[in-house]
């Protein structure tokens, strides 16, 4: 109780309550993951909101996003400056909408954003090919690459402007039911 | 106007440029974030961002919707007010004025810039601050009524969806920031709506929007707070004490809610141990987990149901067992003897009525435990079946392979197995694009040697079972040889009761391998294919095992023993319980030793996989077993229960241990579907039946057990109605009974009934099948339009540029010498954004001309090329002037500076546009803005025609499509400029 006292006011606690997929406990364990993350930057005491950022080196160090091929995407998109310092918020807005409880097209609307590499608002073939060199740890040639690119853009785009916009995106995840399971906490 | 912030925004300018001037497809990426940054609600809308050429379409009902205050003007007052403005706003960059006035239907000035420049309020006249205000206000009103009467929530998303779609690529993007303060009023706007339709809401859908919401944490932290204050204010207004003490309470409550939520979640078993799995090994593996504890819920449910109501009221009503017989130590294994005689058997049951306050029939509560217990079973997987189906199956498209590459990543996967897993998708995308190829390359000789192999290893699978089958029936009626109707046997004796469930285990267990040996030989074109007719065969195997096993049963057993449902509870619980111990050792061998020999003898074979669909196979097996039993041995369940329990733990460490996540995963969601619905289909059905022919037509033993003395067990109900008669008040029991459930009408019309509503259904269904090929029809369609009448416009843009040159000559001469002095620097990049630049340039002087309403020569010092070129007004060019204005106006302004030598940046622009006019090349952006600028010209031309400085234009009367019209403008605006000279 005394812990819970001086990380969070019962203010920002129903705040995060609110406002995220989390229960006070969880949030709280999510303030001490964050804290493990850079111990001499973070304060126990949050009850003033410090402005407070670990850049993205650090993020992505957490088990939960090491070996995830897109994490750097994740942490970027997830961060207010676009570059992947993340304060506590946009860390447990993060987990928040990663996590089960959330519901599927909040996952869709950020899954279209971590793959649209150049935030064009479309997943262009460029996207794609980024995506599949990640997901292939860069093994296949760049012909297959290609290839498979033109194969998915062909599935996908209906419209046939050559990039995904975020009606194609949300009808292809539409046939794909596992899509995104969640990770972590 | 100081220095700073003009060369300020010249760096910006050039931002924007460096960020367009690259190659073609970023170009046009960039625009279309520019597009979509402007978007109001457009992002959701497939329609919309299919292209910038819809933009038109997009105009007009945002015209409407944002009423603008100066739309009653009209475009007169414009030429007054805009000037003035950019003149004290020079801080905005040349992008600024573009988009703005495409969203704001092309009138004048836009009420967003009145408002967030805040900076210089010095010229911002009193009235337009107010009437934008109320204008604002009334909107609100108005949309708020008309979310009254919508569903709010749904209304509220979509919208609030494509608000902040657009904010957060704005935030992304460095080059919208100029753009930023634009839309900020719109924001605002938009967040004052969502605020007062989450005001209207209950707490819980509340906070359920706000969390759905896809904002930042720290923007919906505002909107909550925003909330909040607004109904604390509200509430306070109207009743004080009443609104603090709800308010309190609802805290409290929610409070108190989510300490529930969260001690559930603790209490969720082996929730640590799942998320371990699914992170270990991915989402497929995870599925059998679940599949294991989903079914281990139901033992438990069962269980309590028969605990309950048959196991507790036969305690009460005799607790003393008949114990003349010791326990051995083998009961265990055989479930015979001792066992016998507890209430773990059918014959232990008494029929009396145990007399309490209500009188309890053992036998009514026996017969109607069970058949509920089933029904609700049934009942339980149909709905799990139909929902899994309806999300999992029938929206899934199996000729898809896009998924795999943007869905198939599993989220959870956190250890090692990722890079198995990018192994793994790398060689499915390979296989997927060779399997193409491989297709077509079969010839009729390979195709006939495919269809051979198949037809042999179905063949030799199906002997193979029916092998099975008749040598299970075969040892069956051995035993049943051998086995004396006696109570008490000797140890050996029961010791040989085990043969058969040993036997029926082995088999269970050797021949999946041998089916799955075959498919190494069997070339199917999918693995969905192959996963498919590997399990078609175990079902049907152990099927057939299963219905050998019955039918002794029911025909050998029943007429030999004195006591045969006890004899048949006991050969099930021998089964169950000698199914796990070769579970176990199957885990142990399986796993555990083809581990090691693949580690440490032959790495050939590397660590074994998991395989799910057989692991999936044996706890449905085992599951259908506990089901049969239920009648035979109602407490079945409880041995069920510890099974499973223990299973778990055993396959966890042996998966932990000794296995790899598998090399292909099927997709995990469909699995589920297949296992519930494999779960359903044959097994639980067959054991309904079973069940049911036991109850309907057997008849119960004569001395034991609690339907001792009736024909059949179903007799029971019949007595019971019997019964009812002679109590007045329950004839609708009796008559419900005799007309519904005992008649043949009744169910022949109930299935024709349900027969006439399938084939409904399924007309229904093929209908929408037809509709949803016309409109993926349709949506390609569109896509081919859009495609040609870019083409079409782009060649026009081509085919005109030809007259240039000779314009320009003139202009070239006269700009030579400001443009020599720094020509070094000048940048000979080509773009179609310079061209745009100098006809906003070209139209900016038209219209200063406009202004001065027949002054034949403009002031000359407002620009250096006035009196060089100055084109007849056109009206087209009037609006590109529109949107030009503030831009060129800065532009002129840098180059009195540039002349006193403060910055070069824009004279190289400068520069760089008049080489350009040189060598037109006609882009794609180009015509965007000048089809945004269509609209404004429309009404800009009746005017000109009012003023009679030119002959009207021929205007298309009834143009079919936005984009011809703008295609029309654009050239009506080039020929009558070209007409100029």
């Amino acid at each position: 109780m005394g812990n819970k006292q001086t990380t969070f006011t019962d203010e920002q606690l129903e705040a995060f309550q609110d406002c995220t997929f989390f229960t006070r406990k969880e949030i709280l364990r999510l303030h001490g993951r964050y804290r493990e993350l850079a111990p001499h930057l973070v304060p126990l005491d949050f009850t003033n909101s410090p402005d407070i950022r670990i850049p993205l080196a650090l993020i992505v160090t957490m088990p939960e996003l090491k070996e995830n091929p897109f994490r750097d995407r994740i942490v970027e998109t997830f961060s207010e400056d676009g570059d992947g310092n993340q304060s506590f918020n946009d860390f447990v807005d993060m987990f928040s909408v990663l996590c089960e409880a959330s519901p599927r097209d909040l996952k869709t609307i950020y899954a279209f954003k971590i793959y649209d590499y150049n935030r064009d608002s479309f997943i262009c073939k460029e996207d794609l090919q980024q995506a599949v060199v990640k997901l292939t740890k860069g093994e296949l040639s760049a012909e297959e690459v290609t290839l498979v690119c033109e194969k998915v853009m062909e599935e996908a785009d209906l419209d046939g402007d050559a990039k995904l916009s975020f009606s194609d995106f949300e009808n292809m995840i539409s046939k794909a039911p596992d899509f995104l399971r969640s990770a972590l906490v | 106007m100081d220095v700073p912030s003009c060369v300020q925004q010249q760096q910006q300018t050039e931002e924007v440029w460096t960020a367009l001037l690259q190659d073609s497809p970023q170009q046009q990426g960039n625009l279309s974030a520019l597009m979509s940054t402007f978007s109001n609600q457009g992002f959701l809308n497939p329609a919309y961002h299919d292209s910038e050429t819809l933009e038109l379409d997009k105009r007009s009902p945002s015209r409407s919707r944002h009423t603008n205050p100066y739309a009653g003007g009209g475009s007169r007052v414009q030429p007054d007010v805009y000037p003035t403005e950019s003149s004290l706003d020079p801080g905005r960059g040349p992008w600024g004025g573009l988009p703005r006035q495409s969203w704001d239907g092309g009138h004048g000035i836009p009420m967003d810039l009145l408002s967030t420049h805040p900076g210089n309020p010095a010229w911002r006249p009193d009235h337009n601050h107010s009437s934008f205000q109320i204008t604002t206000e009334a909107h609100y009103q108005q949309s708020l009524s008309i979310q009254m009467t919508s569903l709010p929530s749904g209304n509220m998303t979509i919208r609030w969806r494509g608000h902040t779609m657009r904010r957060m690529f704005q935030n992304t993007d460095p080059n919208l920031q100029l753009a930023e303060n634009a839309i900020m009023a719109q924001v605002e706007n938009e967040e004052i709506h969502l605020v007062r339709e989450l005001v209207d809401m209950s707490t819980r859908d509340r906070i359920r929007a706000i969390r759905d919401l896809p904002l930042s944490f720290q923007e919906k932290k505002h909107i909550r707070s925003q909330v909040l204050s607004f109904m604390s204010s509200k509430k306070s207004r109207h009743f004080t004490c009443l609104g603090d003490c709800s308010e309190h309470v609802s805290r409290s409550f929610r409070r108190c809610g989510s300490n529930v939520r969260s001690a559930r979640q603790t209490l969720e078993l082996w929730q640590g141990t799942m998320k371990e799995i699914g992170g270990k090994f991915g989402t497929s593996v995870l599925s059998y987990f679940v599949f294991l504890k989903w079914l281990l819920m139901f033992n438990i449910f069962s269980f309590l149901v028969n605990f309950g109501f048959i196991t507790i009221p036969q305690l009460v009503l005799d607790h003393s067992p008949n114990t003349n017989i010791s326990f051995r130590g083998l009961e265990i294994l055989t479930g015979a003897g001792y066992f016998n005689y507890t209430v773990m058997y059918y014959g232990s049951y008494s029929n009396h009525t145990l007399f309490g306050a209500v009188n309890y029939e053992m036998q009514l509560g026996y017969f109607l435990t069970i058949a509920v217990y089933m029904v609700l079973c049934g009942i339980a997987l149909i709905f799990s079946m139909a929902s899994s189906f309806k999300s999992n199956y029938v929206l899934a498209d199996s000729s898809s392979g896009a998924w795999q590459l943007l869905c198939s990543w599993d989220f959870s996967i956190t250890e090692r197995a990722v890079r198995q897993r990018k192994n793994n998708l790398r060689i499915q995308l390979k296989e997927s694009l060779s399997e193409k190829a491989q297709r077509e390359q079969l010839t009729s000789s390979e195709k006939l040697q495919h269809f051979g192999i198949h037809l042999g290893s179905w063949l030799l699978s199906t002997s193979l079972t029916v092998g099975c089958g008749a040598s299970i029936y075969f040892l069956c009626s051995y035993e049943h040889q051998r086995m004396s109707d006696s109570s008490s046997w000797s140890l050996l004796q029961e010791a040989e009761t085990l043969l058969v469930p040993f036997v029926v285990s082995l088999m269970n267990m050797v021949v999946p391998l041998f089916f799955s040996l075959f498919s190494k030989f069997e070339h199917y074109s999918t693995q969905r294919r192959q996963i498919y007719a590997l399990v078609l065969r175990n079902v049907l195997f152990r099927m057939c095992i299963l219905g050998v096993l019955c039918y002794y049963w029911m025909n050998e057993v029943a007429i030999k023993y004195s006591c045969w449902e006890s004899v048949v509870g006991q050969a099930l619980y021998r089964l169950v319980l000698v199914d796990f111990i070769f579970l176990l050792l199957g885990s142990f061998f399986g796993e555990f030793l083809s581990n090691v020999v693949g580690t440490r003898l032959i790495p050939r074979l590397g660590v074994p996989e998991f395989d799910v669909a057989r692991n999936v196979l044996e706890i449905i097996y085992a599951q259908t077993l506990a089901w049969i039993g239920i009648y035979f041995s109602p407490l079945l369940p409880a041995i069920q229960i510890l099974k499973f329990f223990i299973l778990f733990y055993i396959k966890k460490v042996s998966l932990m241990q000794n296995c790899q996540p598998p090399r292909r995963t099927g997709r995990a969601a469909q699995m589920k579907t297949i296992f519930t619905a494999l779960l359903f289909f044959p097994f639980f059905l067959g054991a309904l039946a079973i069940v049911g022919y036991t109850t309907w037509s057997l008849r119960p033993s004569e001395h034991c057990g609690p339907f001792r003395g009736l024909n059949s067990t179903f007799s029971v109900v019949e007595e019971w109605i019997d019964d009812l008669r002679q109590i007045p008040g329950s004839s609708w029991v009796v008559f419900i009974y005799q007309k519904i459930i005992r008649s043949e009408v009744f169910y022949f019309l109930i299935s024709i009934i349900i027969l006439i509503i399938v084939y409904i259904f399924w007309q229904v269904s093929q209908g929408r099948k037809q509709l949803i090929v016309h409109l993926r029809q349709q949506i390609v369609n569109e896509g081919k339009d859009k495609s040609f009448l870019l083409e079409k416009l782009q060649n026009l843009q081509k085919s005109q540029p030809n007259q240039r040159p000779k314009q320009n000559n003139n202009r070239k001469s006269k700009t030579r010498p400001h443009a020599e002095d720094l020509s070094s620097s000048g940048s000979s990049n080509s773009n179609a954004m310079v061209q745009v630049l100098l006809a906003r340039q070209r139209a900016e002087e038209e219209e200063e001309r406009l202004r001065t309403r027949g002054l034949p020569d403009p002031p000359p010092h407002q620009h250096l090329y006035d009196t060089s070129d100055m084109p007849q007004s056109s009206s087209s060019a009037l609006a590109l002037a529109m949107q030009a204005r503030q831009r060129a106006e800065s532009q002129t302004r840098g180059e009195y500076y540039s002349r006193a030598g403060f910055t070069e940046n824009h004279v190289n622009y400068r520069h760089a546009a008049e080489e350009d006019v040189n060598s037109p090349t006609s882009v794609n952006s180009v015509m965007m803005q000048v089809m945004q600028a269509r609209q404004q010209a429309e009404e800009e031309e009746e005017e000109l025609k009012r003023m009679k400085r030119l002959p009207a234009a021929p205007q298309n009367p009834a143009p079919s499509s936005a984009l011809i019209q703008a295609m029309l403008a654009r050239q009506q605006a080039q020929n009558e400029y070209d007409d100029g000279y």
